[in-house]
Protein backbone atom coordinates (compact mmCIF):
# COMPACT_ATOMS: atom_id res chain seq x y z
CA UNK A 1 0.00 0.00 0.00
CA UNK A 2 1.59 3.52 -0.91
CA UNK A 3 2.29 5.80 2.27
CA UNK A 4 -0.86 7.90 0.79
CA UNK A 5 -3.37 5.44 1.13
CA UNK A 6 -2.19 4.47 4.13
CA UNK A 7 -2.58 8.30 5.26
CA UNK A 8 -6.34 8.24 3.88
CA UNK A 9 -7.13 4.79 5.79
CA UNK A 10 -6.19 6.64 8.58
CA UNK A 11 -7.82 10.10 7.83
CA UNK A 12 -11.16 8.25 6.86
CA UNK A 13 -10.95 6.33 9.86
CA UNK A 14 -13.18 8.60 12.07
CA UNK A 15 -15.52 7.93 15.06
CA UNK A 16 -17.98 11.09 12.85
CA UNK A 17 -17.31 8.67 9.71
CA UNK A 18 -19.57 5.92 8.68
CA UNK A 19 -17.15 3.07 7.06
CA UNK A 20 -15.62 4.59 3.92
CA UNK A 21 -15.73 2.22 1.05
CA UNK A 22 -13.03 3.17 -1.07
CA UNK A 23 -13.40 0.79 -3.71
CA UNK A 24 -17.13 1.28 -3.76
CA UNK A 25 -16.51 5.68 -4.05
CA UNK A 26 -13.66 4.80 -6.99
CA UNK A 27 -16.34 2.96 -9.01
CA UNK A 28 -19.16 5.48 -8.50
CA UNK A 29 -16.38 8.39 -9.61
CA UNK A 30 -15.60 6.04 -12.22
CA UNK A 31 -19.09 5.91 -13.84
CA UNK A 32 -20.61 9.00 -12.91
CA UNK A 33 -22.50 11.45 -15.07
CA UNK A 34 -20.58 13.50 -17.29
CA UNK A 35 -22.67 16.66 -16.08
CA UNK A 36 -21.80 16.59 -12.47
CA UNK A 37 -17.84 17.61 -13.84
CA UNK A 38 -17.68 21.06 -14.17
CA UNK A 39 -14.23 20.34 -16.03
CA UNK A 40 -16.15 18.73 -18.56
CA UNK A 41 -18.67 22.49 -18.88
CA UNK A 42 -15.53 24.45 -19.01
CA UNK A 43 -14.79 22.06 -21.95
CA UNK A 44 -17.85 22.03 -23.84
CA UNK A 45 -19.87 25.12 -22.75
CA UNK A 46 -21.07 27.03 -25.66
CA UNK A 47 -18.22 30.64 -26.77
CA UNK A 48 -18.55 32.98 -24.29
CA UNK A 49 -21.38 31.88 -22.03
CA UNK A 50 -19.98 32.54 -18.65
CA UNK A 51 -21.20 29.92 -16.30
CA UNK A 52 -22.85 31.20 -13.04
CA UNK A 53 -22.77 29.85 -9.45
CA UNK A 54 -23.95 31.86 -6.22
CA UNK A 55 -22.90 30.86 -2.44
CA UNK A 56 -24.92 29.02 -0.01
CA UNK A 57 -25.25 26.36 3.05
CA UNK A 58 -28.13 25.27 5.14
CA UNK A 59 -27.16 22.86 8.09
CA UNK A 60 -30.15 20.31 7.14
CA UNK A 61 -30.42 17.98 4.15
CA UNK A 62 -33.78 19.39 3.67
CA UNK A 63 -32.96 23.07 4.02
CA UNK A 64 -30.14 22.28 1.50
CA UNK A 65 -32.05 20.28 -0.74
CA UNK A 66 -34.54 23.26 -0.83
CA UNK A 67 -32.07 26.51 -1.68
CA UNK A 68 -30.57 23.71 -4.69
CA UNK A 69 -34.09 23.17 -6.00
CA UNK A 70 -34.65 27.21 -6.22
CA UNK A 71 -31.31 27.55 -8.04
CA UNK A 72 -31.78 25.14 -10.17
CA UNK A 73 -35.50 26.57 -11.17
CA UNK A 74 -33.46 29.74 -11.61
CA UNK A 75 -31.58 28.40 -14.17
CA UNK A 76 -28.59 27.70 -12.15
CA UNK A 77 -25.13 26.51 -14.06
CA UNK A 78 -22.82 25.62 -10.91
CA UNK A 79 -24.67 24.74 -7.64
CA UNK A 80 -22.75 25.72 -4.29
CA UNK A 81 -22.15 23.89 -1.65
CA UNK A 82 -20.91 26.14 1.56
CA UNK A 83 -19.32 24.38 4.60
CA UNK A 84 -19.88 25.45 8.46
CA UNK A 85 -17.21 27.01 10.65
CA UNK A 86 -16.93 24.04 12.75
CA UNK A 87 -16.32 21.74 10.21
CA UNK A 88 -13.59 23.93 8.48
CA UNK A 89 -11.98 23.76 12.19
CA UNK A 90 -12.55 20.01 11.78
CA UNK A 91 -14.53 19.98 15.20
CA UNK A 92 -17.03 17.38 13.89
CA UNK A 93 -18.38 16.87 17.28
CA UNK A 94 -19.81 20.40 17.89
CA UNK A 95 -21.03 20.14 14.15
CA UNK A 96 -22.97 17.14 14.88
CA UNK A 97 -24.58 19.00 17.99
CA UNK A 98 -25.54 21.87 15.93
CA UNK A 99 -26.99 19.92 13.53
CA UNK A 100 -29.17 17.89 15.42
CA UNK A 101 -30.44 21.16 17.56
CA UNK A 102 -31.30 22.54 13.52
CA UNK A 103 -32.93 19.58 12.68
CA UNK A 104 -35.15 19.24 16.33
CA UNK A 105 -36.06 23.09 16.26
CA UNK A 106 -36.11 24.13 12.62
CA UNK A 107 -33.86 26.66 13.41
CA UNK A 108 -30.76 26.87 11.86
CA UNK A 109 -27.72 26.47 14.36
CA UNK A 110 -25.15 26.23 11.83
CA UNK A 111 -23.85 29.26 9.21
CA UNK A 112 -23.56 25.96 6.64
CA UNK A 113 -23.83 22.51 5.57
CA UNK A 114 -22.00 19.64 7.48
CA UNK A 115 -20.48 17.85 5.07
CA UNK A 116 -19.08 14.91 7.42
CA UNK A 117 -21.62 14.91 9.70
CA UNK A 118 -24.23 14.41 7.39
CA UNK A 119 -21.42 11.47 5.03
CA UNK A 120 -21.13 10.46 1.48
CA UNK A 121 -23.97 8.33 1.27
CA UNK A 122 -26.93 10.34 2.38
CA UNK A 123 -25.06 13.79 0.12
CA UNK A 124 -24.70 11.75 -2.89
CA UNK A 125 -28.33 11.35 -3.19
CA UNK A 126 -28.91 15.18 -3.33
CA UNK A 127 -25.92 15.47 -6.04
CA UNK A 128 -27.09 13.30 -8.29
CA UNK A 129 -30.71 14.00 -7.79
CA UNK A 130 -29.93 17.63 -9.26
CA UNK A 131 -26.97 15.99 -11.89
CA UNK A 132 -25.45 19.60 -11.87
CA UNK A 133 -21.50 20.22 -10.81
CA UNK A 134 -21.44 21.21 -7.59
CA UNK A 135 -18.68 23.08 -5.94
CA UNK A 136 -17.56 22.94 -2.81
CA UNK A 137 -16.75 26.09 -0.93
CA UNK A 138 -15.28 26.08 3.14
CA UNK A 139 -11.92 27.59 4.48
CA UNK A 140 -10.27 24.92 5.67
CA UNK A 141 -6.53 24.69 6.35
CA UNK A 142 -7.31 20.36 7.21
CA UNK A 143 -9.41 19.67 4.53
CA UNK A 144 -7.90 15.79 3.80
CA UNK A 145 -11.10 14.03 5.47
CA UNK A 146 -13.77 17.48 3.62
CA UNK A 147 -12.13 16.42 0.71
CA UNK A 148 -12.59 12.68 0.63
CA UNK A 149 -16.16 13.01 1.48
CA UNK A 150 -17.03 15.74 -0.78
CA UNK A 151 -15.46 13.65 -3.79
CA UNK A 152 -17.44 11.36 -2.53
CA UNK A 153 -20.55 12.58 -3.06
CA UNK A 154 -20.31 13.91 -6.23
CA UNK A 155 -18.72 16.97 -5.71
CA UNK A 156 -16.29 17.30 -8.16
CA UNK A 157 -15.15 21.17 -7.81
CA UNK A 158 -12.88 21.95 -4.57
CA UNK A 159 -12.01 25.65 -3.94
CA UNK A 160 -9.33 26.62 -1.52
CA UNK A 161 -5.51 26.74 -0.92
CA UNK A 162 -2.77 26.60 1.83
CA UNK A 163 -2.63 30.25 1.01
CA UNK A 164 -5.25 31.37 0.53
CA UNK A 165 -7.25 29.40 2.67
CA UNK A 166 -5.08 30.55 5.59
CA UNK A 167 -3.99 33.94 5.48
CA UNK A 168 -7.37 35.80 5.45
CA UNK A 169 -8.83 33.26 7.50
CA UNK A 170 -6.73 32.62 10.45
CA UNK A 171 -4.55 34.13 13.45
CA UNK A 172 -1.59 31.40 13.84
CA UNK A 173 -2.28 28.02 12.31
CA UNK A 174 0.70 26.99 11.07
CA UNK A 175 1.33 27.23 7.57
CA UNK A 176 3.70 24.56 6.98
CA UNK A 177 0.68 22.30 8.22
CA UNK A 178 -1.48 23.95 5.91
CA UNK A 179 0.63 23.33 2.53
CA UNK A 180 1.18 19.58 3.56
CA UNK A 181 -2.39 18.83 4.12
CA UNK A 182 -3.17 20.57 0.79
CA UNK A 183 -0.69 18.35 -1.01
CA UNK A 184 -3.03 15.44 -0.01
CA UNK A 185 -5.69 17.52 -1.13
CA UNK A 186 -4.34 18.13 -4.69
CA UNK A 187 -2.96 14.12 -4.94
CA UNK A 188 -6.64 12.66 -3.96
CA UNK A 189 -8.16 15.03 -6.79
CA UNK A 190 -5.31 14.18 -9.48
CA UNK A 191 -5.83 10.22 -8.80
CA UNK A 192 -9.72 10.52 -8.76
CA UNK A 193 -9.02 12.48 -12.31
CA UNK A 194 -7.53 9.76 -13.99
CA UNK A 195 -10.89 7.81 -13.77
CA UNK A 196 -13.63 10.19 -15.62
CA UNK A 197 -13.55 13.88 -16.39
CA UNK A 198 -11.13 15.88 -14.32
CA UNK A 199 -11.60 16.74 -10.79
CA UNK A 200 -11.37 20.71 -10.82
CA UNK A 201 -9.63 22.62 -8.45
CA UNK A 202 -9.83 26.63 -7.64
CA UNK A 203 -8.18 28.91 -5.69
CA UNK A 204 -9.53 31.93 -3.81
CA UNK A 205 -8.80 35.04 -5.15
CA UNK A 206 -10.54 36.93 -3.16
CA UNK A 207 -7.89 37.04 -0.16
CA UNK A 208 -8.77 39.83 2.20
CA UNK A 209 -11.21 41.48 -0.30
CA UNK A 210 -9.58 44.79 1.15
CA UNK A 211 -7.13 46.45 -0.82
CA UNK A 212 -5.40 43.79 -1.98
CA UNK A 213 -2.88 44.99 -5.23
CA UNK A 214 -3.37 42.47 -8.59
CA UNK A 215 -0.01 41.92 -7.81
CA UNK A 216 0.06 40.16 -4.97
CA UNK A 217 -3.28 38.31 -6.17
CA UNK A 218 -2.28 37.36 -9.45
CA UNK A 219 0.67 35.77 -7.68
CA UNK A 220 -0.81 34.00 -4.96
CA UNK A 221 -3.01 32.25 -7.79
CA UNK A 222 -0.13 31.22 -9.71
CA UNK A 223 1.72 29.83 -7.12
CA UNK A 224 -1.59 27.71 -5.59
CA UNK A 225 -2.12 26.77 -9.54
CA UNK A 226 1.54 25.51 -9.65
CA UNK A 227 1.30 23.78 -6.38
CA UNK A 228 -1.89 21.92 -7.81
CA UNK A 229 -0.86 21.33 -11.47
CA UNK A 230 2.61 20.03 -10.06
CA UNK A 231 0.57 16.93 -7.97
CA UNK A 232 -0.97 15.83 -11.34
CA UNK A 233 -4.03 18.23 -11.19
CA UNK A 234 -5.26 19.12 -14.88
CA UNK A 235 -7.87 21.21 -14.68
CA UNK A 236 -7.71 24.07 -12.18
CA UNK A 237 -9.10 27.73 -11.99
CA UNK A 238 -7.58 30.98 -10.72
CA UNK A 239 -10.19 33.46 -9.78
CA UNK A 240 -10.05 37.25 -8.28
CA UNK A 241 -12.50 39.14 -6.81
CA UNK A 242 -13.80 42.85 -8.31
CA UNK A 243 -11.41 45.52 -7.36
CA UNK A 244 -12.99 48.84 -7.77
CA UNK A 245 -11.88 50.34 -11.17
CA UNK A 246 -13.36 48.30 -14.36
CA UNK A 247 -10.01 49.07 -16.29
CA UNK A 248 -7.72 47.25 -13.34
CA UNK A 249 -9.71 44.49 -13.58
CA UNK A 250 -9.84 44.22 -17.33
CA UNK A 251 -5.96 44.40 -16.94
CA UNK A 252 -5.70 41.77 -13.77
CA UNK A 253 -7.48 39.35 -16.22
CA UNK A 254 -5.67 39.82 -18.92
CA UNK A 255 -2.39 39.10 -17.31
CA UNK A 256 -3.81 36.48 -14.87
CA UNK A 257 -4.91 34.59 -18.01
CA UNK A 258 -1.66 35.22 -19.91
CA UNK A 259 1.23 34.68 -16.54
CA UNK A 260 -0.90 31.50 -16.01
CA UNK A 261 -0.29 29.62 -19.26
CA UNK A 262 3.13 31.07 -18.91
CA UNK A 263 4.39 29.36 -15.99
CA UNK A 264 2.04 26.54 -16.27
CA UNK A 265 4.66 25.57 -19.77
CA UNK A 266 7.39 26.41 -17.44
CA UNK A 267 6.25 23.14 -15.33
CA UNK A 268 5.20 21.35 -18.39
CA UNK A 269 2.06 21.08 -17.77
CA UNK A 270 0.35 22.61 -20.89
CA UNK A 271 -2.35 20.20 -20.98
CA UNK A 272 -3.86 21.63 -17.91
CA UNK A 273 -6.69 23.28 -18.49
CA UNK A 274 -6.95 26.94 -16.94
CA UNK A 275 -10.29 28.18 -16.45
CA UNK A 276 -10.93 32.02 -15.03
CA UNK A 277 -13.20 32.64 -12.18
CA UNK A 278 -14.47 36.38 -11.14
CA UNK A 279 -16.15 37.03 -7.77
CA UNK A 280 -18.59 39.73 -7.57
CA UNK A 281 -17.65 42.85 -5.10
CA UNK A 282 -16.46 40.70 -2.16
CA UNK A 283 -15.54 44.02 -0.02
CA UNK A 284 -18.29 45.76 2.28
CA UNK A 285 -21.60 45.80 1.41
CA UNK A 286 -24.23 48.71 0.60
CA UNK A 287 -27.45 47.93 3.74
CA UNK A 288 -29.60 49.46 0.93
CA UNK A 289 -30.70 46.51 -0.96
CA UNK A 290 -31.46 48.02 -4.18
CA UNK A 291 -28.13 49.40 -4.30
CA UNK A 292 -26.53 45.83 -3.38
CA UNK A 293 -28.74 44.76 -6.80
CA UNK A 294 -26.86 47.69 -8.52
CA UNK A 295 -23.76 46.56 -7.60
CA UNK A 296 -24.43 42.49 -8.53
CA UNK A 297 -25.43 43.94 -11.57
CA UNK A 298 -21.80 46.26 -12.57
CA UNK A 299 -20.08 43.07 -11.40
CA UNK A 300 -21.54 40.75 -14.00
CA UNK A 301 -20.93 43.50 -16.76
CA UNK A 302 -17.44 43.58 -15.50
CA UNK A 303 -16.97 40.02 -15.58
CA UNK A 304 -18.05 39.34 -18.61
CA UNK A 305 -15.35 42.72 -20.00
CA UNK A 306 -12.90 40.47 -17.99
CA UNK A 307 -14.06 37.22 -19.96
CA UNK A 308 -14.22 35.05 -17.22
CA UNK A 309 -15.26 31.52 -17.29
CA UNK A 310 -17.71 31.59 -14.65
CA UNK A 311 -18.90 34.29 -12.32
CA UNK A 312 -19.58 33.68 -8.30
CA UNK A 313 -22.41 35.84 -7.26
CA UNK A 314 -23.49 37.90 -3.99
CA UNK A 315 -27.10 38.82 -2.81
CA UNK A 316 -28.71 42.17 -2.38
CA UNK A 317 -28.72 40.82 1.66
CA UNK A 318 -24.81 40.70 2.08
CA UNK A 319 -24.89 43.00 4.32
CA UNK A 320 -27.36 41.66 7.00
CA UNK A 321 -26.65 38.48 7.45
CA UNK A 322 -27.14 34.94 5.62
CA UNK A 323 -29.23 35.18 2.39
CA UNK A 324 -32.80 33.78 2.18
CA UNK A 325 -32.74 31.02 -0.98
CA UNK A 326 -35.28 33.39 -2.54
CA UNK A 327 -33.13 36.10 -2.64
CA UNK A 328 -30.00 33.73 -3.46
CA UNK A 329 -31.52 32.60 -6.51
CA UNK A 330 -33.34 35.80 -7.38
CA UNK A 331 -29.06 36.87 -8.28
CA UNK A 332 -28.79 33.82 -10.48
CA UNK A 333 -31.62 34.94 -12.46
CA UNK A 334 -30.75 38.40 -12.28
CA UNK A 335 -27.49 37.29 -13.36
CA UNK A 336 -28.66 35.37 -16.18
CA UNK A 337 -30.32 37.89 -17.55
CA UNK A 338 -27.82 40.35 -17.74
CA UNK A 339 -25.46 37.76 -19.40
CA UNK A 340 -27.66 37.15 -21.85
CA UNK A 341 -28.50 40.28 -22.72
CA UNK A 342 -24.79 41.71 -22.40
CA UNK A 343 -23.89 41.80 -26.41
CA UNK A 344 -20.93 43.76 -28.71
CA UNK A 345 -18.84 44.21 -25.85
CA UNK A 346 -15.83 46.56 -26.87
CA UNK A 347 -12.69 45.19 -26.53
CA UNK A 348 -10.53 47.00 -23.94
CA UNK A 349 -6.83 46.87 -23.34
CA UNK A 350 -4.13 48.78 -21.19
CA UNK A 351 -0.82 47.88 -22.70
CA UNK A 352 0.88 50.36 -20.00
CA UNK A 353 -0.69 49.42 -17.40
CA UNK A 354 -0.58 45.35 -18.66
CA UNK A 355 3.08 46.09 -18.81
CA UNK A 356 3.64 47.25 -15.36
CA UNK A 357 1.36 44.34 -13.83
CA UNK A 358 3.13 41.83 -15.66
CA UNK A 359 6.75 43.18 -14.83
CA UNK A 360 5.81 43.07 -10.90
CA UNK A 361 4.52 39.48 -10.99
CA UNK A 362 7.52 38.24 -12.94
CA UNK A 363 9.94 40.10 -9.94
CA UNK A 364 7.71 38.21 -6.92
CA UNK A 365 7.58 34.86 -9.05
CA UNK A 366 11.36 35.32 -9.54
CA UNK A 367 12.42 36.17 -6.13
CA UNK A 368 10.41 32.93 -4.66
CA UNK A 369 12.10 30.66 -7.20
CA UNK A 370 15.33 32.27 -6.14
CA UNK A 371 14.62 31.23 -2.60
CA UNK A 372 16.65 28.54 -1.72
CA UNK A 373 14.87 25.95 -0.06
CA UNK A 374 15.23 22.05 -2.15
CA UNK A 375 10.51 22.20 -3.32
CA UNK A 376 8.34 24.95 -4.36
CA UNK A 377 5.95 24.74 -1.19
CA UNK A 378 9.18 25.79 1.32
CA UNK A 379 10.13 28.70 -1.22
CA UNK A 380 6.64 29.33 -1.03
CA UNK A 381 6.46 29.44 2.67
CA UNK A 382 9.93 31.14 3.01
CA UNK A 383 8.92 33.93 0.74
CA UNK A 384 5.80 34.63 2.72
CA UNK A 385 8.06 34.57 6.37
CA UNK A 386 10.03 37.17 4.85
CA UNK A 387 7.72 39.18 3.45
CA UNK A 388 8.58 38.66 -0.29
CA UNK A 389 4.75 37.78 -0.21
CA UNK A 390 2.87 40.67 1.33
CA UNK A 391 -1.32 40.39 1.92
CA UNK A 392 -2.81 43.31 2.84
CA UNK A 393 -5.42 43.37 5.87
CA UNK A 394 -4.21 39.63 6.97
CA UNK A 395 -4.50 38.61 10.50
CA UNK A 396 -2.08 35.65 10.56
CA UNK A 397 0.93 36.29 11.98
CA UNK A 398 3.35 35.16 9.76
CA UNK A 399 2.34 37.99 7.46
CA UNK A 400 4.53 41.17 7.82
CA UNK A 401 1.63 43.40 7.13
CA UNK A 402 4.11 46.12 5.91
CA UNK A 403 2.57 47.00 2.02
CA UNK A 404 -0.25 49.89 1.91
CA UNK A 405 -2.32 50.23 -0.33
CA UNK A 406 -4.15 53.08 -2.08
CA UNK A 407 -6.81 54.31 -4.33
CA UNK A 408 -5.99 56.39 -7.04
CA UNK A 409 -8.82 59.14 -8.83
CA UNK A 410 -9.78 56.22 -11.16
CA UNK A 411 -10.17 53.98 -7.89
CA UNK A 412 -6.98 51.75 -8.76
CA UNK A 413 -5.34 49.99 -6.17
CA UNK A 414 -1.97 51.67 -5.81
CA UNK A 415 0.74 50.43 -3.68
CA UNK A 416 2.50 53.16 -1.87
CA UNK A 417 4.79 51.15 1.12
CA UNK A 418 5.90 47.94 -0.54
CA UNK A 419 7.31 46.51 2.45
CA UNK A 420 9.93 43.59 1.38
CA UNK A 421 7.86 42.57 -1.63
CA UNK A 422 10.63 43.35 -4.29
CA UNK A 423 7.93 45.64 -6.78
CA UNK A 424 10.98 47.15 -9.10
CA UNK A 425 11.77 50.38 -8.57
CA UNK A 426 10.17 51.81 -12.33
CA UNK A 427 6.76 50.26 -11.16
CA UNK A 428 7.04 51.62 -7.92
CA UNK A 429 7.38 54.76 -9.29
CA UNK A 430 4.44 54.66 -11.69
CA UNK A 431 2.20 53.24 -8.56
CA UNK A 432 3.28 56.08 -6.60
CA UNK A 433 3.13 58.61 -9.15
CA UNK A 434 -1.01 58.12 -9.80
CA UNK A 435 -1.71 59.51 -6.48
CA UNK A 436 -1.50 62.22 -3.94
CA UNK A 437 1.21 61.52 -1.92
CA UNK A 438 1.46 65.12 -0.52
CA UNK A 439 -0.88 64.70 2.44
CA UNK A 440 -0.18 64.39 5.71
CA UNK A 441 -0.34 60.83 7.23
CA UNK A 442 -3.18 61.20 9.59
CA UNK A 443 -4.93 62.34 5.90
CA UNK A 444 -3.84 59.11 4.25
CA UNK A 445 -5.47 57.03 6.50
CA UNK A 446 -8.77 58.66 6.26
CA UNK A 447 -8.40 58.08 2.31
CA UNK A 448 -7.36 54.27 3.17
CA UNK A 449 -10.93 54.08 5.26
CA UNK A 450 -12.97 55.44 2.58
CA UNK A 451 -11.16 53.29 -0.04
CA UNK A 452 -12.26 50.40 1.91
CA UNK A 453 -15.56 51.35 2.19
CA UNK A 454 -16.38 52.85 -1.54
CA UNK A 455 -19.00 50.44 -2.53
CA UNK A 456 -21.21 51.27 0.71
CA UNK B 1 5.29 56.97 23.99
CA UNK B 2 4.04 53.49 23.68
CA UNK B 3 1.18 52.10 22.51
CA UNK B 4 0.22 48.57 22.94
CA UNK B 5 -3.00 47.37 20.49
CA UNK B 6 -5.01 44.68 20.08
CA UNK B 7 -8.48 43.21 19.72
CA UNK B 8 -9.58 41.44 22.77
CA UNK B 9 -11.50 37.64 22.36
CA UNK B 10 -11.81 35.36 20.05
CA UNK B 11 -12.41 38.46 17.32
CA UNK B 12 -11.36 37.97 14.29
CA UNK B 13 -12.07 41.53 12.67
CA UNK B 14 -8.90 42.90 11.47
CA UNK B 15 -9.04 46.03 9.35
CA UNK B 16 -9.80 48.70 12.11
CA UNK B 17 -7.09 46.89 14.22
CA UNK B 18 -4.53 47.86 10.79
CA UNK B 19 -6.22 51.35 10.76
CA UNK B 20 -5.71 51.97 14.19
CA UNK B 21 -1.95 50.60 14.23
CA UNK B 22 -1.67 53.24 10.92
CA UNK B 23 -3.05 56.12 12.46
CA UNK B 24 -0.90 55.78 15.83
CA UNK B 25 1.99 55.72 13.85
CA UNK B 26 0.99 58.89 12.03
CA UNK B 27 0.21 60.36 15.60
CA UNK B 28 3.93 59.64 16.40
CA UNK B 29 3.59 56.65 18.61
CA UNK B 30 5.52 53.59 19.05
CA UNK B 31 2.50 50.65 18.25
CA UNK B 32 3.02 47.22 19.39
CA UNK B 33 0.31 45.48 17.65
CA UNK B 34 -0.97 42.28 19.22
CA UNK B 35 -3.44 41.83 16.42
CA UNK B 36 -6.59 39.79 16.62
CA UNK B 37 -7.89 37.32 18.66
CA UNK B 38 -5.71 38.62 21.83
CA UNK B 39 -6.48 37.33 25.47
CA UNK B 40 -6.48 40.09 28.64
CA UNK B 41 -3.71 38.39 30.09
CA UNK B 42 -1.59 39.01 26.47
CA UNK B 43 -2.27 42.94 26.79
CA UNK B 44 -1.48 43.32 30.65
CA UNK B 45 1.76 41.08 29.50
CA UNK B 46 3.00 42.97 26.56
CA UNK B 47 2.71 46.37 28.64
CA UNK B 48 4.82 44.82 31.11
CA UNK B 49 7.35 43.90 28.41
CA UNK B 50 7.54 46.49 26.61
CA UNK B 51 6.98 49.20 29.47
CA UNK B 52 4.45 50.79 27.42
CA UNK B 53 2.54 54.06 28.78
CA UNK B 54 -0.91 53.18 27.15
CA UNK B 55 -3.06 50.22 26.57
CA UNK B 56 -5.75 50.34 23.59
CA UNK B 57 -8.23 47.47 23.40
CA UNK B 58 -10.01 47.13 20.86
CA UNK B 59 -13.86 44.99 20.26
CA UNK B 60 -15.97 44.72 16.90
CA UNK B 61 -18.11 41.48 17.86
CA UNK B 62 -18.89 43.32 21.30
CA UNK B 63 -17.16 40.97 23.21
CA UNK B 64 -15.43 42.79 25.03
CA UNK B 65 -18.42 43.44 27.68
CA UNK B 66 -17.56 39.56 28.83
CA UNK B 67 -13.75 40.34 28.90
CA UNK B 68 -13.96 44.11 30.32
CA UNK B 69 -15.11 43.11 33.87
CA UNK B 70 -12.57 40.63 34.36
CA UNK B 71 -9.39 43.65 34.06
CA UNK B 72 -9.88 44.95 37.70
CA UNK B 73 -9.27 41.38 39.14
CA UNK B 74 -6.62 40.97 36.55
CA UNK B 75 -4.45 44.41 36.63
CA UNK B 76 -4.24 44.29 40.18
CA UNK B 77 -2.33 40.74 39.61
CA UNK B 78 0.07 42.86 37.99
CA UNK B 79 2.40 45.57 40.20
CA UNK B 80 3.59 48.53 38.07
CA UNK B 81 0.57 49.53 35.82
CA UNK B 82 -1.02 51.98 37.92
CA UNK B 83 0.03 54.68 35.77
CA UNK B 84 -0.75 53.51 32.01
CA UNK B 85 -3.99 55.01 30.42
CA UNK B 86 -6.32 52.35 29.47
CA UNK B 87 -8.28 53.13 26.68
CA UNK B 88 -11.30 50.94 24.69
CA UNK B 89 -12.84 51.33 22.00
CA UNK B 90 -15.05 50.08 18.98
CA UNK B 91 -18.60 47.87 19.21
CA UNK B 92 -18.38 47.49 23.22
CA UNK B 93 -21.60 45.65 23.12
CA UNK B 94 -23.08 42.43 21.91
CA UNK B 95 -26.69 44.06 20.14
CA UNK B 96 -27.22 47.49 20.69
CA UNK B 97 -26.59 49.74 23.61
CA UNK B 98 -26.69 53.05 24.12
CA UNK B 99 -23.10 55.58 25.08
CA UNK B 100 -24.89 56.66 28.43
CA UNK B 101 -25.03 53.40 29.99
CA UNK B 102 -21.94 52.00 28.66
CA UNK B 103 -19.24 54.01 29.51
CA UNK B 104 -19.84 54.44 33.01
CA UNK B 105 -19.95 50.81 32.79
CA UNK B 106 -16.54 50.28 31.24
CA UNK B 107 -15.10 53.23 33.38
CA UNK B 108 -15.91 51.27 36.39
CA UNK B 109 -13.58 48.30 35.02
CA UNK B 110 -10.74 50.75 35.04
CA UNK B 111 -10.90 52.29 31.51
CA UNK B 112 -10.03 55.89 31.42
CA UNK B 113 -11.54 56.61 27.98
CA UNK B 114 -14.05 54.93 26.29
CA UNK B 115 -15.61 55.08 22.54
CA UNK B 116 -18.42 53.06 22.35
CA UNK B 117 -18.98 53.48 18.01
CA UNK B 118 -16.52 56.84 17.55
CA UNK B 119 -14.88 58.10 14.96
CA UNK B 120 -11.38 56.59 14.63
CA UNK B 121 -10.03 59.76 15.15
CA UNK B 122 -12.10 61.77 17.21
CA UNK B 123 -11.03 58.77 19.63
CA UNK B 124 -7.55 58.97 19.15
CA UNK B 125 -7.98 62.93 19.54
CA UNK B 126 -9.07 62.53 22.70
CA UNK B 127 -6.36 60.56 24.36
CA UNK B 128 -4.03 63.14 22.76
CA UNK B 129 -5.82 65.51 25.17
CA UNK B 130 -5.85 63.20 28.27
CA UNK B 131 -2.00 63.21 27.49
CA UNK B 132 -1.92 67.16 27.58
CA UNK B 133 -4.26 67.64 30.55
CA UNK B 134 -1.69 64.59 32.88
CA UNK B 135 1.03 66.86 31.58
CA UNK B 136 2.40 63.92 29.68
CA UNK B 137 3.10 65.85 25.88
Amino acid sequence: MSLLQEEREIIVNNEYVDNFDFAEVKEFVTNASKDLFISHHFKHKAKNKMLVQPRGGFPTYDKQFALSEYFVKANVDVLPLTVDSNTRLNDYATAKKMLRLSEENDVDMLNGYPLVNHGYRTTRKMITHFNKPVSLRHGTPDARLLIETAIASGIFEIEGGPITYLLPYSKNFPLDKAFLYWKYVERVCANYSKLNEPINRESFGPLTATLVPPSITIVIQLLEMLLSLEEGVKSFSVSFAQQGSMNQDIVTGAVLKKLAKHYAAEINCSDAAINLVYHQWMGAFPMNKDSAEQLINIATVIAAMVGADKIITKTREEASGIPTKEANAKTVANTQYTLGILNGLPNVVDEEEEEILTLEVHAIMEAVFNDSADTLWRKVFNSIKNGIIDVPFSPHIINHNNMITIRDAQKNIRIIKRGNVPIPDRCYAYEKGQCDLTKDTTSIVNDIIHDIGIMQ
Amino acid sequence: MKVVTGVVGNDIHVVANRLIDLSLQARGYEVFNLGVNTYLEEFFDAVIETGADILLISSLNGEAEGWGREVPRLKAKYKKLDDIIMMIGGNLVVGTGNAEDIIPRYKGYGFDIVCHQVDLNTGLDSLEEMLKERNLK
